[in-house]
């Protein structure tokens, strides 16, 4: 199961679920991290960590371990 | 109790998501320019007014935090969600206002949504439709208003086209509203489970799919409509973020460089904090001085004249001396802020700040701590982990705010051979750095006990929206910063003054009127006599001969103790009350003779010389550490919501101050530098 944490800089991947594990899955949906959407991994920090996304037009960093309760399809 | 509904003024509230044109609209309505911010959260004090005359509404209109959602995830949006239901203070609005991005329509309705279903009434207001139209798209409102049962209107927040229509809805909406009886909305948060949020999601996206259609030029209205396929297609180029802000997060958020780029835009803003509020400052410190000077001048040389001089109008100026800087600060914080570089940067160095504890967003913060740590604890709040928040707020007083600097730069010239001055810049960076390596160290020693001394776990989380770069506002960053500086004087003033005033009282009192032996001294003389008799015989004396055992092992003695002490007051003061207890009388210029008093002062209790470098070291490292500033202590209060944490700041950062100071001193001594 690939999460968004695993994407490569520039690579892009649709959503298939959010893991509901994570505390952050509710704000992450809220912000626009739902299934069905494509994101692309634009830019990572020097940790990489947080990764910055496009999604719904838009960029939004978040931190590796919220990336990864994405659940790509 | 029953309240008259029909002759009370109704409430308007403004809602939406950061970066969604709120507060611009906020400002076409007041007719005040307020603020316009790219860093989520930022609006945190709530705005205020009455619907500007012009457009003939009696209403009135609270601006609120932005927030993304009904589900507070953060104290600011606790607040903004609590008093959105039921405001302390105005009660439940009659009509809410929705702001939502067009561009970013299938995030920003999400809200919108939810205050429809949970019972305001409300009216939508897109913005940016500039935005949109660049990608060759519209938003259908009637078809949108339509399908949400509520108004909708698009306002251009550049040009203020569209407010007109938005003045009818509002009149509009308010006569419906006058004949029925107010609804009081529901709390939906608790309703919020990922199945309902997932299905408001779809609704939406099927909404947004009904309203954007392509701008219809004559031409190709036939070819569209030939092409029914071209509306996905239109969909997808409409997800694409801001190309120019794609491409200067290449160089700016490169993953290499970045951090080096950041690095770079901090320090040069930070030390054009110094430089250019320094002149600013001097003449505040002058003003002060010649309005004390004149005062005392045309009062003479009573106990009231002093009162006035020494006690009120040098509270004053203590609580104002820092207006420039606060105001440069927060300029350049605006300007950075509203070009969207704000949040890449707690992006980039959230990192290694979640390493001890902190989070991204705690940096700013952290950095205004440099220029003065009140305006940096109220910025912490844009922080929405409350244990990162605290934590935050905790460590700031450990920056070497600018009330420092007088105090290290007397010491430094102490510390310096008359013969290589350069020597003196190269340690007063010296004491820059050790004050940010220390408070790295003393930042990760309390997060690790954090469970104790701050008490809160939270989970830690960093969700952050990066706006499309843009030219800043210089005009609204202005006003901003004239209001957040307004809020210091307001915040902070009265508690300086009040405790200016209490120093003053325990530096004069009780010997107001001390006798000295007058003879052969001029007037001017005689007053600085009088001046350092009474300190050293008042109240504050005695509080230093008291706490002189404390002051022995450090190989200082009460006279240090007692300006220290009169340092609570503000940092700097410890220059002047040295100044004043070791009877530098020279007024023309007080550094230099003030240095060869201390060159020849001796230790009262053992006779040994008073100030060597041993010492000296030692009462840097004492200002390091040392939590030596009343207005910080208050406003600690204030922003942790109880008197926990600033207790705990005074003790926890003021005995390891002591400690250090003690071990510095004699660790010196023992290493024969003296």
């Amino acid at each position: 199961m690939k999460t968004a944490a695993e994407l490569k800089h520039g690579e892009k991947a649709r959503i298939s679920d959010i893991n509901s594990d994570n505390p952050s899955y509710k704000r992450l949906i809220e912000i626009g991290f739902t299934p069905g959407q494509e994101i692309e991994l634009v830019n990572t920090s020097l940790f990489n960590d947080p990764l910055a996304f496009s999604i719904r037009g838009t960029l939004i960093a978040i931190r590796r371990n919220e990336a990864d309760c994405i659940i790509l399809s | 109790m029953s309240i008259d509904v029909a002759k009370q003024i109704p409430l308007i509230t403004l809602v939406g998501p950061p970066n969604s044109g709120k507060t611009t609209l906020f400002n076409y309505l007041s007719g005040k320019n307020f603020k316009t911010v790219n860093y989520p959260g930022s609006t945190v004090e709530y705005y205020t007014c009455k619907i500007q005359e012009k457009f003939n509404i009696d209403a009135n209109l609270l601006d609120s935090p932005g927030i993304i959602s009904l589900n507070p995830n953060s104290p600011d949006e606790e607040v903004t969600v609590n008093s959105l239901y039921n405001h302390p203070e105005f009660g439940v609005p009659d009509l809410v206002i929705a702001t939502a991005d067009a561009s970013q329509l299938s995030r920003h309705l999400l809200l919108t949504k939810q205050l429809l279903s949970a019972g305001f009434k409300v009216i939508l207001v897109l913005t940016m439709r500039d935005l949109l139209e660049k990608k060759g798209l519209k938003v259908n409102t009637e078809k949108l208003s339509k399908l949400l049962r509520c108004d909708v209107v698009q306002v251009n927040g550049r040009t203020g086209a569209g407010i007109n229509d938005l003045i009818i809805s509002i009149e509009k909406n308010l006569e419906e509203i006058e004949n029925h009886r107010k609804v009081q909305p529901y709390t939906i948060s608790n309703q919020l489970s990922k199945e309902n949020l997932l299905n408001l999601y779809s609704e939406i996206e099927n909404l947004t799919r009904a309203v954007i259609e392509p701008i219809e030029i004559p031409d190709l209205e036939k070819i569209n409509k030939q092409i029914n396929i071209l509306n996905p297609v239109l969909q997808e180029s409409s997800l694409q973020p801001d190309l120019f802000t794609l491409k200067l997060d290449k160089i700016l958020l490169h993953r290499k460089y970045g951090l080096l780029f950041f690095f770079l835009i901090m320090t040069t803003m930070f030390t054009s904090i110094f430089w250019l509020a320094d002149p600013f400052m001097t003449m505040v410190d002058n003003f002060f001085s010649y309005l004390a000077q004149t005062s005392s001048e045309l009062l003479g040389n009573t106990w009231y004249s002093h009162l006035i001089g020494d006690g009120l109008i040098s509270g004053t100026g203590a609580v104002l001396v820092f207006l420039p800087q606060i105001l440069i600060l927060f300029l350049i914080l605006g300007l950075l802020e509203d070009t969207g570089y704000l949040a890449r940067g707690a992006m980039m160095i959230d990192k290694p700040l979640s390493k001890i504890g902190l989070n991204g967003k705690s940096f700013v913060p952290m950095l205004s701590g440099f220029a003065c740590a009140i305006p940096a604890m109220l910025a912490a709040r844009t922080i929405s982990n409350k244990r990162e928040r605290l934590l935050t707020i905790f460590i700031i007083p450990l920056m070497s705010c600018s009330a420092r600097l007088p105090v290290y730069v007397l010491l430094v010239a102490f510390l310096t051979p008359s013969d290589r001055p350069w020597l003196g810049g190269l340690l007063l960076a010296s004491i820059y750095i050790f004050s940010i390596v220390s408070s790295i160290i003393v930042a990760s020693l309390i997060n690790k006990f954090s469970k104790k001394l701050i008490r809160t776990e939270d989970t830690s989380s960093f969700i952050l929206e990066l706006p499309a770069y843009r030219i800043p506002k210089l005009k609204v960053v202005l006003k901003n910063s004239y209001l957040n500086a307004l809020h210091y004087i307001k915040r902070a003033g009265p508690i300086i003054l009040l405790l200016s005033l209490v120093i003053w009282f325990l530096t004069y009192m009780p010997n107001h009127s001390p006798q000295i032996d007058a003879t052969g001294l001029n007037e001017e003389e005689i007053i600085q006599l009088e001046k350092s008799e009474r300190l050293a015989t008042s109240y504050a004396a005695e509080l230093g001969k008291f706490i002189q055992p404390l002051m022995t092992p450090i190989g200082m003695d009460w006279r240090i103790g007692v300006s220290l002490i009169a340092a609570f007051a503000a940092r700097e003061v410890f220059v002047s009350s040295l100044a004043l207890i070791f009877r530098v009388t020279d007024d023309e210029n007080i550094q230099s003779s003030l240095l060869t008093a201390m060159q020849t002062a001796t230790n009262q209790e053992t006779g040994e010389p008073l100030f060597t470098a041993s010492t000296v070291i030692g009462l840097v490292v004492f200002f390091v550490f040392a939590l030596q500033c009343i207005s910080t202590i208050a406003v600690s209060k204030k922003e942790t919501g109880g008197w926990r944490i600033p207790v705990l700041q005074l003790i926890i950062f003021t005995s390891t101050a002591y400690l250090l100071t003690l071990v510095t001193v004699n660790g010196l001594k023992l290493l024969g530098i003296n």
